[in-house]
């Protein structure tokens, strides 16, 4: 995976195939997770509803409560009617883009002549913002599930991942399940992913696709901040 | 969400209410400023997953806030859990947090003058 950069066409970025199939997956997954956790019906589109459904369930998933959350920290009866207003149309247009995400990492632009090079992706700058959301939304799926709530915790993952990639002759064994080497000097380290019972070969696994993720949105975001500065200076 | 749109309805909102102060009598003017003492505010809370570039990112184009300010309100969040991004009359307040939902960002609404542990002490008011 090459960051993303700026070019006629859109931002422009190289992913390997598993990188693409991986998140790919992973957004339509994530799709499916918000559609059935807010009731959405399948076929609603962005606009049909509340009249439609006029019930918005309170997602019980807590990674999508994070994605569609309270909008009232103490009042639950304005977080109620927050959520039956607008819920739906949230959860669609979420839900729309994690699809559009996965449809175009499926389709990309260009194959490369070396299958190493990976393939190149195309991201046209009326959609970038709509691709950096799907990011997001992906991201903050992937971090309730890997237990990550707060900065040491994101971080501690970012080392391990990068350290993992060195590691991976330990995992022939299955991981045994253990920790690591690690958890003997900073117990405390791991307590968000042990509470959420991953394996350490799970944790690597999502932990490099959430890292992946990161990488790709941060450069996009990069990119698509130098330019809307670039465009503010010159109006 | 067109952060252009967004500002303009905003400024216009602003306008016709200091319009509207400036010609009205005392007896009305009070309830214009109890009504523009107490607005609602849109909270946007810190969350580890949310790059900085992303927030400001948010900030900037969907606010229409210049990089300085849309910075240091990013700093806020991060630095202090939460910061006051927007204020104003409570239904533009959910359009903002129902946009700040859409970005992935965690946003909620309050009425200012409510008892907020000093969020509303923070200078998060319209562009």
């Amino acid at each position: 995976m090459t960051p993303f950069r700026s070019a006629p066409a859109g931002y422009v970025a190289r992913w390997d195939d598993v990188e693409r199939e991986v998140l790919g997956r992973v957004a339509r997954d994530v799709a499916e997770l918000v559609r059935a956790e807010s009731g959405l019906e399948p076929g609603i589109e962005v606009g049909d509803g509340v009249a439609f459904t006029g019930v918005a369930r309170v997602p019980q998933d807590p990674a999508v409560q994070r994605l569609l959350p309270d909008a009232h920290d103490e009042d639950a009866d304005v977080a109620a009617e927050f959520r039956h207003l607008t819920q739906t149309d949230l959860a669609a247009g979420k839900v729309a883009r994690l699809v559009a995400f996965a449809d175009a990492i499926d389709s990309p632009d260009e194959l490369p002549d070396d299958p190493r090079d990976g393939a190149e992706l195309v991201v046209p700058r009326e959609s970038a913002q709509e691709f950096a959301g799907a990011l997001t939304d992906v991201r903050l799926v992937l971090a309730e599930r890997l237990g990550l709530v707060d900065d040491a915790d994101v971080e501690t993952l970012h080392d391990d991942v990068l350290a993992g990639i060195d590691d991976d002759v330990d995992d022939t064994d299955d991981a045994d399940d253990d920790p690591d080497e690690d958890s003997d000097d900073a117990p405390d380290e791991y307590a968000g992913w042990e509470r959420v019972g991953l394996s350490g070969r799970e944790r690597r696994y999502w932990g490099g696709v959430f890292v992946a993720a990161g990488f790709a949105q941060e450069s996009l975001v990069d990119e698509m901040l130098a330019e809307l500065r670039a465009g503010r200076a010159e109006a | 969400m067109n952060g252009q749109t967004t500002r303009g309805a905003r400024l216009a909102t602003a306008a016709a209410a200091t319009e509207a102060a400036g010609d009205t009598q005392v007896d009305t003017r009070e309830d214009a400023a109890a009504a523009v003492a107490d607005p609602w505010v849109t909270i946007v809370w810190n969350d580890p997953v949310n790059l900085m570039s992303y927030v400001s990112y948010v900030f900037e184009s969907y606010f229409g806030y210049p990089p300085a300010k849309a910075q240091k309100l990013m700093l806020q969040v991060h630095h202090d859990g939460r910061a006051v991004v927007s204020s104003g009359p409570r239904e533009r307040m959910e359009v903002d947090v129902q946009a700040m939902h859409g970005f992935g960002l965690w946003a909620t609404l309050r009425q200012s003058g409510a008892s907020d542990g000093g969020a509303s002490g923070h200078d998060g008011g319209a562009a």
